[in-house]
């Protein structure tokens, strides 16, 4: 993350995420408890909706976000050799970014297929 | 009562070690009289200790595992064995005397005095009662280095992150109505180290003798920077 998103910015993005994420956390276990999909072509039409579509990858989004500022954060506090601290940034961003587009990738099919 | 203290000599000693005391306790003694005590049964042991009123803040130690002011810290309020150990996270100068080079470097790099834009009154800046009243819980640190050394982010970042002492008295600036560079002081507040290292631990609360809450001046530092960016 640049330098300018690294204090206040970073700070405030976790806040954000961690209220969006809490918030759609409990729908979707309110969701899965009251009414669960109960085979695959429910399951995919729930979220084919373009409602729940968005909210879900706005929800992928955010934990994509707010985990990155954590484990960020463990960093700066525990890892102090730059180039050591660099690869694990680097590892957890490729991690982060693939788990973004795979939920994409899930989520664009269900609407198309 | 027992008491176990830890003990280097640079000059001598490859690392700090414990040694036991038998110290002869009396009535209403402070953990300073002890240590007194056993100055004065071995003249090589030295610690830090001026007032003996938690006033001057000489004389803070690690006390079984907490940082507490030998000199306002009732014996029969210790669990014994007394482990008396140096500030963690501190170079040791000798037995519990440490370093706080870095602790008083962090305090000047917030400027903690007032900065006037305006021209200098002919006597006193004016100041409401209320906006005095702002003060409270802020001036009255005493700088004893209980908190910042309590504190895992001042471990592990001390020479970046600006440690809970340093930060209450930046907030002790910002709130005060007569200073006139918010801005410049949120500024160099910004970045990922010297505020946002803090992850609202709340030792620093915890440990403060004077029950002071850096964790609150922080968080009131981080919101007036929120609402000063929208």
């Amino acid at each position: 993350m640049s330098r300018k998103a690294s204090g206040l910015k970073a700070w405030v993005i976790q806040r954000v995420t961690a209220i969006y994420i809490a918030v759609f956390s409990i729908y979707l276990v309110g969701a899965l408890i009251t009414d669960a999909p109960i085979n695959y072509a429910e399951w995919k039409g729930w979220f084919a909706g373009s409602v729940m579509s968005v909210a879900t990858l706005l929800f992928v989004l955010s934990v994509l976000m707010h985990a990155w500022v954590g484990v960020r954060d463990v960093l700066i506090d525990y890892v102090w050799n730059t180039s050591q601290r660099v690869i694990a940034l680097s590892v957890v961003a490729t991690i982060l970014i693939a788990c973004a587009l795979w939920a994409t990738q899930a989520l664009v099919l269900a609407r198309l297929v | 009562m027992k008491f176990r203290i830890s003990r280097y000599n640079p000059d001598v000693d490859s690392e700090p070690y414990m040694q036991e005391f038998d110290i002869e306790v009396s009535r209403g003694m402070m953990l300073r009289d002890a240590l007194l005590e056993v100055k004065r049964q071995d003249e090589t042991f030295n610690f830090r200790h001026s007032c003996g009123e938690g006033v001057c803040g000489s004389d803070g130690v690690n006390v079984n595992g907490t940082n507490k002011l030998a000199c306002i810290t009732a014996i029969a309020d210790l669990k014994e064995p007394v482990e008396v150990r140096p500030f963690p996270g501190r170079p040791i100068i000798r037995d519990l005397v440490v370093d706080m080079s870095q602790f008083y470097q962090q305090y000047k790099a917030v400027d903690p005095w007032l900065v006037r834009e305006d021209p200098m009154p002919e006597q006193e800046i004016l100041q409401s009662p209320e906006d005095r009243d702002k003060l409270d819980g802020l001036y009255e640190c005493i700088m004893c280095g209980c908190c910042s050394t309590s504190c895992p982010s001042f471990w592990w970042n001390p020479e970046k992150f600006h440690g809970p002492q340093a930060l209450l008295s930046a907030w002790r600036f910002l709130a005060d109505s007569r200073d006139q560079a918010t801005d410049e002081r949120l500024d160099k507040l910004e970045g990922p180290y010297k505020l946002f290292r803090c992850h609202t631990i709340m030792n620093c609360v915890e440990v403060c003798p004077k029950g002071l809450n850096p964790t609150q001046a922080i968080g009131n530092i981080k919101n007036l920077m929120l609402k000063k960016a929208i």
